[in-house]
């Protein structure tokens, strides 16, 4: 790394920390990017240098802030116990739990996500490779214990719980609903979708 | 006031004629939606201004304010009929279906053949949908519900045909079709899938959410 490279990186943390500091006080739409600049003591033009738009912004400060719940899930998930249906229903569970911690945020994250445009460094909301790694992970061990069974599509399966999982945060955006209602709602969809993928045996 | 005596007379043939006042309103609202589907399409909900609407629609900001209160309430317009619209077509070819997922899949494919080329204004709506207010109020747009009705009509349909057991828990499985179904816009606006693509997606998570229904 050039000293050029190393610079611009420095003025990019500073950035995504007053970011963070803002978006979490003052809220997402109510901070410029001028503000942003100014609590990080750099230029409106440099945090351009570095990010195309606002949204971008935001769409690195949560990839960041899910770094502390993935240290988190891979102390935990080692740990798990019980049936595919109970494991995953935990995963997710931790998901929600964490996500609720600032819901206006995380809608807006959702929100922006929609204006994301190709070519931008930004994620549009829902490509969550690591969440989808465990979910999958997590089924396939079912298979291996003989509670999926051995022809299920575990990719597949993957997606319509995403989907749903995705899905049930307008519980938290229209309906107030905490961490807890959108877990047991989940849980219930996960064990409606298990009824399909269990064994034949076992389903009987 | 002779033309209005006119219009009375022609009302004896039973369809009733709007008065030349409320034609030119419905011109100029129906303007106005032109100029306002296109600038949501290609400036995205935000980007669109009332004042680049107006400009678009060759009026003044007055003129669009004299028609409707807000800009969410341009794009709830826009939104409700076309969701009624696509709607019909849904729920037209489910008809169509022989077998539960047959019915399912082509309601689903009916969807996103009517959204095809409009994927700039699905991805205004899917961010606006997350969005506190405007969010709650497209939501509880009747004809999203009507959505979740449709399948789960579908289902019932199964459970009556002996393809699906009883206790199938339609509401569940059919909110978790809706949720599939929403799913794959994403797909189709930032992967660019195409319709053959969608389709074969759809049919496998249909497959996926019925599993568990097939068994007694």
């Amino acid at each position: 790394m050039n000293l050029r490279q190393t610079q611009k990186e420095a003025t990019r943390r500073r950035v995504l920390d007053a970011a963070r500091q803002l978006f979490e006080t003052v809220g997402y739409e109510e901070t410029t990017v001028r503000e942003i600049a100014t609590q990080a003591g750099v230029a409106v033009g440099s945090v351009f240098t570095c990010f195309a738009s606002k949204a971008e912004v935001l769409s690195q400060v949560m990839l960041d802030r899910l770094e502390d719940l993935y240290a988190e899930l891979d102390r935990i998930t080692p740990h798990l116990r019980g049936s595919v249906v109970d494991r995953l229903s935990s995963i997710f569970a931790l998901h929600y739990a964490f996500e609720t911690r600032r819901t206006p945020l995380f809608l807006a994250h959702i929100a922006a996500a929609y204006n994301w445009r190709p070519g931008s460094d930004s994620v549009p909301y829902g490509r969550n490779p690591r969440l989808r790694g465990m979910i999958y992970d997590c089924i396939a061990d079912g298979r291996a214990r003989g509670e999926v069974a051995a022809e299920a599509d575990i990719a597949l399966i993957v997606d319509t719980l995403m989907a749903a999982y995705a899905w049930n945060y307008r519980m938290a955006a229209w309906e107030q609903a905490g961490p807890d209602q959108m877990s047991a709602e989940l849980e219930r969809q996960i064990a409606l979708i298990a009824r399909g993928f269990a064994p034949a045996a076992a389903a009987a | 006031m002779k033309h209005v005596a006119e219009v009375e007379g022609q009302a004896e043939t039973r369809v009733r004629m709007p008065t030349r006042r409320a034609l030119a309103k419905q011109q100029t609202r129906a303007k106005v939606l032109a100029a306002a589907r296109e600038l949501f399409s290609t400036q995205g909900y935000e980007g669109a201004t009332i004042r680049d609407i107006a400009a678009a629609a060759g009026m003044s900001t007055g003129a669009v304010f004299a028609n409707f209160t807000d800009k969410s309430e341009l794009f709830r317009e826009i939104m409700t009929s076309d969701l009624n619209a696509v709607q019909s077509a849904m729920s037209e070819a489910a008809a169509r279906g022989r077998t539960v997922d047959d019915a399912l899949l082509k309601a689903f494919s009916a969807g996103y053949a009517f959204y095809r080329g409009q994927m700039p204004l699905v991805r205004a709506a899917l961010g606006l949908s997350w969005s506190f207010e405007d969010g709650q109020a497209l939501r509880a747009l009747p004809a999203m519900q009507d959505t979740i009705e449709l399948f789960a009509d579908q289902l019932a349909l199964g459970v009556e045909r002996g393809e699906l057991s009883q206790e199938c828990e339609i509401k569940l499985r059919s909110q978790m079709l809706f949720d599939n179904y929403l799913a794959n816009y994403p797909q189709a606006v930032f992967g660019g899938w195409s319709l053959d693509a969608l389709q074969a997606r759809s049919r496998d998570q249909i497959r996926v959410i019925l599993a568990g229904a097939r068994r007694g």
